[in-house]
């Protein structure tokens, strides 16, 4: 199978994530309602949404780490004569290493996003525990500590005048989630989280 | 004292045990090592990952630089000389390659720069050799003292060396190879996997079997030199023109 079309069905896990999170997730989240009614609220939407996220994310990383061991072999996974070639970066021994560690970066991947995953999914079963906005402010910064490494990742690239597109739906991957963290802590702190307590508060 | 830690550990056991959110932080830790594990279990089924290094069966470390070919000091790049698609069936011409790490102040390099141009000369199929051509690369490093690029030039052309001598000075290719004395020769597959080392002797890697395999000493010297080890590995497989 091409290697787009694989690329692809991570691209719609995560551009699923993005929609519940934006206006048009009311609608696009309504066949997950009686499955999770909590989807039916918005913060609950932006909780599923963050989930796909990360899932496509963990999802996309895996894939990588595959590639990673299939070029090992000696084989091509994604090579080609364009811009756009993973073979070239990420069966490059000189950059495939997450640096004093020495294991593949998408290793690193699975284990960032596992991680955020957890994060929102103890967020999504305990939103109003004490715990929720110290989980929120973790999950943005481990997603700000991504940065760094999306900057040294993509300098390779630039060093190598390649462009690995696997690796770049995971850099997205990870900035979608920084944003998706930012918007859930501020919502945090309005009456948005839990409109069914402003009462209560009030 | 006893008794109060004792009460304590007590309270927070049972905290934890009643605490909704430990409940929520457990059931989610559970799902998410799950989601990583399987993800670690299809990678691990559908590939099979090769370590880069110098052992028989590893994938060689790869090195660029400069080497001098007879005209001049050209790009080297260790990769052109692989053919990655090479199988142990293959029928096609892809040349292995014979890699050694030496240094022109080095005795036992001195000694041995006559045979191996002769064995460069005697595994290439013009010379009536039955197997898949072999292509020799020197490696300079500088373990004794240093040499100019003028000496290495001088070294080579001296004992009438037709094959590449690459300049390690600034590149420290020896350090992947894990190198520790000269002479030290591999022999590589054509897909870059190291058939042999002459540190290891002989231990050789099978590309059928993909595992290590012992290969015999003809001369009853206890010790494998590379033209051994090349008749013994390379005959073994397709590769030859048929």
């Amino acid at each position: 199978m091409n290697e787009y079309v694989i690329l692809s069905f991570h691209a719609v896990i995560i551009l699923y994530g993005v929609l519940l999170m934006t206006p048009l997730g009311d609608s696009f989240g309504s066949i997950l309602v009686n499955k999770w009614p909590s989807t039916s609220t918005k913060r609950g939407r932006m909780l599923a949404g963050l989930m796909f996220v990360c899932t496509g994310g963990f999802t996309v990383s895996a894939h990588t780490l595959w590639m990673h061991n299939k070029l090992s072999e000696g084989g091509s996974v994604c090579s080609g004569s364009s811009i756009l070639n993973c073979d070239g970066l990420i069966g490059n021994p000189d950059y495939n290493t997450v640096p004093f560690i020495g294991q593949p970066w998408g290793l690193l991947g699975m284990v960032a996003f596992c991680v955020l995953l957890w994060i929102v999914v103890v967020v999504a079963k305990e939103p109003l525990a004490f715990s929720t906005p110290t989980f929120l402010k973790a999950g943005l910064g481990a997603t700000i500590a991504g940065l760094p490494v999306i900057g040294l990742l993509v300098s390779y690239e630039i060093k190598e005048g390649l462009i690995c597109p696997f690796c770049t739906t995971a850099h997205i991957a990870n900035i979608i989630a920084m944003v998706a963290f930012f918007v859930l802590f501020k919502m945090y702190e309005s009456d948005e989280w839990a409109p069914e307590l402003k009462k209560t508060r009030k | 004292m006893g008794k109060d830690w004792l009460e304590l550990t007590s309270e927070i056991m049972n905290n934890l045990y009643r605490s909704e959110e430990a409940s929520a932080r457990g059931d989610a830790a559970l799902i998410v090592i799950s989601l990583f594990f399987a993800g670690l279990l299809v990678v691990a089924f559908t590939s099979n990952p090769i370590a880069t290094g110098t052992k028989p069966g590893e994938r060689a470390p790869l090195f660029s630089g400069k080497a001098y070919n007879g005209d001049g000091w050209e790009t080297f790049v260790f990769d052109d000389l692989l053919t990655p698609e090479w199988t142990p069936n293959s029928t096609d011409d892809a040349p292995w390659i014979a890699v050694e790490f030496m240094d022109r102040l080095c005795g036992h390099c001195v000694s041995a720069a006559s045979e191996v141009g002769d064995w460069s000369e005697t595994y290439v199929k013009t010379s009536n050799w039955p197997g898949p051509d072999v292509l020799f690369v020197a490696v300079h490093v500088e373990f004794q003292g240093s040499s100019s690029r003028a000496d290495i030039e001088e070294f080579r052309d001296s004992n009438g060396h037709t094959f590449p001598y690459f300049d390690d000075d600034g590149v420290g290719s020896f350090k992947d190879w894990d190198i520790g004395a000269t002479p030290t020769y591999f022999l590589v597959q054509p897909d870059g996997i190291v058939a042999w080392n002459s540190g290891i002797q002989n231990l050789a890697w099978d590309a059928v079997s993909e595992e290590s395999i012992t290969i015999g000493d003809p001369n009853g010297d206890q010790r494998v030199k590379l033209n051994e080890a090349i008749e013994q590995i390379t005959l073994s497989y397709g590769g030859a023109t048929e």
